[in-house]
């Protein structure tokens, strides 16, 4: 199949910048070092890494030395809870969040640690005064993800990390889908931490950061060498650092731009499905633009899913998953959707890489598949 | 434009080389993972990747689709193969019966789902690594055994719905076992020494009697150790749970006799076991539902061949219909006719269909 491909599910992962990609040759070509020798090959290898920190603490407003890089947004939210949390303590959560924090509460359970899950109300949205009802003397860590994942809404992050600020609770925040598409800025929103990652912003898989505000204390999650201040040991991914710090620095000196363009893909897309009389609906308010969340009455989300790609059109069924299992969304339906509903639900996801033709190619495709899925209804009744 | 087709794809060695003759014969292509279920639901975790099912099971089908540049997508059949599938598999043997749970799928879950899989994806046909064959005449297709005998699946196939036959291809049918796997090997394919899966693929320990326990653990609460009698209804020993039997069964059940007893009989209803000499075994009826066919017009009575297990030796028989009921009547006794097995009628090659044994006819 030589057919071009329209991959629209930039939630899940984005494909390499072509600059970064040119700049991850380069480096693993050239600077093989590793960062804690004292020669020159290790001290061209450090280079990069300190380079790329300036650059990612710079992209939201931070110090260098707030800056630990990991492995993936994962490792960063696991980091925060297992280093932060102890015996006795409570935590609150979102119920939305990614599964690297929700899967991580039956082990912090284990550790006799209580947790409250705070639910979105029915817009996908946390609301803070929900947060602020379940917080009791022991609560010790808050973490609610800057923008949800399967819907792309907003929340009001600002307004969570100064109530946990108020009650001097530490507050964690999963930005892996924020970084780059909304601004981020450290100096006016208390938090503590943020976790992030290069992969969803045009960089390389396998690298991402914890933001931890300057003097607050953790456990490290890996312990060996003295990397990043005795945080993260592991000789440094130096490739896929200095591919995230260029990511970083990229996605937020063009974030206007970026914006810009990708908020006219969602005017043409919208115009379009109203133009062919598509029945949808969009599930969540005050989302970053670009990201669908949207439900097509009348077709499974499954079969869709298929038959775009069939037609060369890469979209999502919920968030990506190892097993392949396809389950109505419990995240959906506690917002009100029927299951029927939320099982004819698909995440479309734009970007920077799209042109309006693009748009318009997915949406002519979205168009015939829902015709010939009535015709084929209409031919079984 | 080539025909598409539709290859199901369980992560083992057949489906591996099913694709591979698809895509030789000419079609395009697409290979689907069913998956069926989740070891969350079912237990019996053991980390064995030849598991349909599993993550590597998926994975494996991934990477021989990948090798043959074919598309491949997992389905999730979950909810209806556990409605239709496992329940019934739990409830059969609360029932003191033996139930068959591949024929399930495959009559109730698997074609039906392809069929209209493929529809969705405008394929003319599905196929699968079964060991079967199909021959499509003018107006009519006809299902027959496959070359493999000792791998023969027809066995299982009788209760697919008739009219998804004409858009079946079976492309292991005129195939050996061991030459799939030697034709695996050659494409060295990431599936090709992946060991024969023998056991239920939700029971993936191989341990139905744990299954049970984790699956529906308050009804197995209530089943308790009963009388064992014998043919005159003298109590000879003690059964553990009468869910632990089968009907044909000798080994483990805690008597010394001198000549060897077997299950004859499983009773919920009084929780007993009644047990008896070989003999005692042979019956000459049996009464059959849910049955299904594959060929039209017979008419009845109906002379056939027929087997009442997987592999079990070819019989002669009688099939009588009376308003809607179905009777089997055994040229010569047989053995061990078991409540919830499949028995299926053939003429010579061809299956014609099949259907559930209910009872035996005293």
């Amino acid at each position: 199949m030589n057919m071009k491909r329209i991959y629209c599910d930039i939630s899940a992962t984005t494909p390499l910048d072509p600059r970064i990609g040119e700049f991850l040759t380069y480096l693993n070509k050239h600077t093989y070092g590793n960062p804690s020798s004292i020669h020159r090959e290790g001290q061209a290898a450090k280079a990069v890494v300190e380079k790329s920190r300036r650059q990612i603490a710079n992209s939201i407003h931070a110090h260098p030395d707030e800056i630990i890089f990991t492995s993936s947004g994962s490792e960063s939210n696991n980091m925060v809870l297992k280093g932060v949390l102890h015996s006795g303590d409570h935590f609150i959560t979102s119920s939305y969040e990614h599964p690297a924090i929700l899967k991580v509460l039956p082990y912090l359970e284990s550790q006799n640690i209580e947790t409250s899950l705070i639910k979105p109300d029915q817009n996908g949205i946390i609301q803070p005064v929900e947060i602020e009802k379940n917080i009791q003397e022991n609560t010790r860590l808050i973490s609610v993800m800057w923008v949800n994942n399967e819907l792309g809404t907003i929340n009001p992050i600002p307004e969570i990390a100064s109530i946990a600020k108020e009650k001097s609770i530490f507050f964690h925040s999963d930005a892996v889908q924020a970084l780059g598409k909304i601004e981020i800025n450290t100096d006016e929103v208390p938090v503590d931490f943020l976790s992030m990652s290069a992969h969803k912003l045009y960089g390389p898989k396998g690298v991402g950061a914890l933001y931890k505000r300057g003097g607050t204390k953790l456990e490290p999650l890996i312990h060996g060498g003295g990397q990043e201040s005795n945080l993260r040991a592991s000789t440094e991914n130096v490739g896929g650092i200095g591919g995230f710090g260029m990511a970083a620095e990229l996605s937020t000196s063009n974030l206007e731009e970026n914006t810009e363009h990708i908020l006219s893909l969602e005017t043409y897309f919208l115009n379009l499905l109203n133009k062919l009389n598509i029945s949808y609906t969009i599930n969540g308010i005050k989302r970053i633009s670009g990201v669908f969340n949207i439900t097509f009455h009348g077709v499974v989300g499954q079969d869709l899913v298929l038959q775009l790609d069939f037609a060369g059109i890469g979209i999502s069924f919920g968030s990506a998953c190892a097993s392949g299992t396809v389950k109505a969304s419990e995240m959906l339906v506690g917002m009100g959707l029927t299951k029927e509903n939320a099982l004819s639900t698909v995440r479309i996801s734009f970007g920077k890489i799209h042109q309006l033709e693009d748009v318009k190619k997915v949406v002519e495709s979205i168009d015939a598949i829902l015709k010939r899925n009535t015709q084929e209804v209409a031919n079984y009744a | 434009m080539p025909d598409k087709v539709l290859v199901a794809m369980s992560g083992g060695v057949d489906s591996s080389v099913a694709l591979l003759k698809i895509v030789e014969m000419g079609y395009d292509a697409i290979g689907v993972t069913m998956k069926l279920w989740e070891y969350r639901d079912v237990g019996g975790n053991i980390l064995d990747d030849s598991n349909c099912c599993s993550v590597g099971a998926i994975n494996n089908a991934k990477l021989v689709c990948d090798r043959l540049n074919v598309p491949h997508y997992t389905l999730d059949f979950t909810e209806v193969f556990q409605k239709s599938v496992v329940d019934n598999f739990a409830d059969e043997y609360l029932a003191g019966r033996t139930p068959n749970p591949c024929v399930r799928c495959n009559s109730l879950v698997k074609w039906d789902a392809f069929v209209q899989q493929a529809d969705k994806l405008g394929a003319a046909y599905i196929a699968t690594g079964h060991y079967a064959k199909v021959q499509h005449l003018k107006g009519s297709s006809v299902l027959k055994k496959g070359k493999d005998t000792l791998k023969d699946q027809a066995y299982v196939l009788w209760g697919i719905p008739a009219h998804t036959l004409s858009r079946t291809l079976f492309p292991l049918g005129d195939l050996t076992k061991e030459e799939v796997r030697n034709i695996a090997r050659e494409h060295k394919f990431e599936t090709a020494e992946i060991p024969e899966s023998m056991e239920i693929c939700f029971v993936a320990d191989n341990n139905y009697k744990r299954f049970l326990k984790d699956y529906v653990p308050e009804k197995m609460a209530e089943i308790s150790a009963g009388e064992i009698v014998d043919e005159s209804g003298k109590v000879v020993g003690e059964h553990s749970g009468y869910t632990d039997y089968t009907i044909g069964q000798r080994k483990g059940l805690g008597l010394s006799t001198p000549e060897p007893r077997y299950v004859s009989n499983i009773d919920p209803t009084n929780n007993q076991i009644r047990i008896g000499k070989k003999g005692s075994l042979s019956k000459n009826n049996c009464e059959v539902s849910g049955v299904n066919w594959l060929v039209e017009n017979i008419s009845f009575p109906c002379d056939v061949q027929t087997q009442i297990r997987y592999n079990s030796p070819v019989i002669d028989a009688k099939i009588s219909q009376s308003e809607n009921q179905f009777s089997v009547q055994f040229l010569h006794p047989q053995i061990a006719v078991t409540p919830g097995q499949s028995i299926v009628f053939y003429k010579d090659d061809i299956v014609l269909g099949g259907g559930i044994i209910e009872k035996n006819i005293e």
